[in-house]
């Protein structure tokens, strides 16, 4: 009895309410072992209770430790088919997979330092007098920050205007290279100025694709 | 015990099983909720940077890089020059005149690019408000790097759509 007891839970699960049935190639392959384990229990078993005749039929059995009693209703009981097999659960290894690719992303992305190209520091020290652009060339935009964080464009027409915004320098940024056919962007920074001023200018000549140059300079404006 | 003819069957029980409670979707939402804080919070305070914003960023990666951060400290007066990429106090070059400053800029610099065929290029983490002179120092700390002649030199930014 104690042979039989340790088989009948834990396939009664799926069985009892006609879940889990065998459906795909697993369970037809899995079903073929069946018929040679019942053979097994049946010889095993033989004669022992008056139920062991349906278990050999394929009844997995009651709950040995439970005591017969008569209140219920009788159950009339059919022949079953073979033993249900359960399919194999799909769900944790998609679960567990999309976890991991949200962590790869996610780590992946960390990796990434979004930058803007500068050009190389050429002179060893700030300029302290205004050096003269060569300025025939009329196909720069030339923006200045002065020591209060200030933007002046200078465009081809020579007049130098004062940007009274962030977004007021990118657009004349973008007109210079649309209207003039700009292909520089000469940024002149005060060394007073804040790094994050630059860095919009850089910002506009990128979004404009024009070649920037980068000078420093110490005189006030 | 009844006769072979007579067998009464004490309807089956449930299954114990079905009535144990499925912890798999508690465990999924769990580690959704691990991975949503992990995302979320800083990793590293002394790594957090606050770099100037622009919209039109390229993606470098960054331990291909050589990192510096320029950096003010908490009370705002004082900028400092990391050679790392953290705002580690012990990476900090601490050099009283700007030339001993680009002189270690340089060195490690040169260190870093000869000792690590790996890294193609210098990525300057700047602070948005630190001086454009400071940036330009440590620029100039690069410059003196041999190594680095021929590399790219970026300054980190935050994407930001405009």
């Amino acid at each position: 009895m104690n042979d039989d007891a340790v088989d009948p839970p834990e396939e009664g699960g799926g069985g009892g309410f006609g879940l889990g049935r065998p459906t795909g190639e697993l369970a037809d392959a899995q079903s073929g072992d069946r018929p040679a384990i019942r053979h097994s229990m049946e010889v095993d078993q033989s004669g022992r209770r008056s139920d062991e005749k349906y278990k050999s039929m394929g009844w997995k059995g009651i709950d040995d430790d439970e005591p017969e009693d008569d209140e219920d209703p009788p159950v009339s009981f059919a022949k079953k088919e073979p033993i249900p097999e359960d399919e194999l659960d799909m769900t944790p290894m998609v679960d567990v997979t999309f976890l991991l690719l949200i962590f790869f992303m996610v780590t992946a992305s960390f990796t990434l330092q979004k930058s803007i190209p500068q050009p190389a520091a050429s002179s060893d020290a700030p300029s302290t007098t205004v050096s003269e652009e060569e300025e025939p060339e009329d196909d720069y935009v030339g923006v200045i920050i002065d020591q209060n964080n200030s933007f002046y464009v200078t465009t081809r027409d020579d007049e130098e205007r004062e940007a009274p915004s962030e977004m007021e320098m990118r657009r004349m940024v973008k007109d210079a290279k649309d209207t003039y056919g700009a292909e520089r962007l000469v940024i002149t920074a005060h060394v007073d100025a804040t790094h994050g001023r630059l860095i919009a200018v850089c910002d506009a000549g990128q979004s404009s694709s024009l070649k920037i140059e980068v000078k420093t300079t110490e005189l006030e404006y | 015990m009844s006769s072979d003819t007579q067998i009464t069957l004490k309807k089956r029980k449930e299954n114990p099983e079905d009535g144990e409670l499925d912890i798999t979707p508690m465990i999924d939402i769990t580690f959704l909720l691990l991975a949503f804080f992990v995302v979320v919070s800083k990793m590293d305070p002394q790594a957090a940077v606050d770099l100037p914003k622009a919209s039109f960023g390229l993606s470098v990666q960054d331990k291909e890089c050589v990192v510096l951060i320029v950096a003010k400290d908490e009370s705002g007066s004082q900028t400092n020059v990391y050679a790392g990429r953290s705002k580690d106090p012990e990476l900090a070059i601490n050099q009283a005149d700007p030339g001993a400053t680009e002189d270690a800029v340089g060195d490690y610099v040169q260190e870093q690019l000869s000792s690590h065929p790996e890294l193609t290029s210098i990525l300057i983490k700047a602070e948005g408000n630190v001086r454009v002179g400071d940036v330009e120092m440590v620029k100039r700390g690069v410059a003196k790097a041999e190594l680095s002649s021929s590399r790219e030199i970026y300054a980190g930014i935050k994407e930001e759509q405009q």
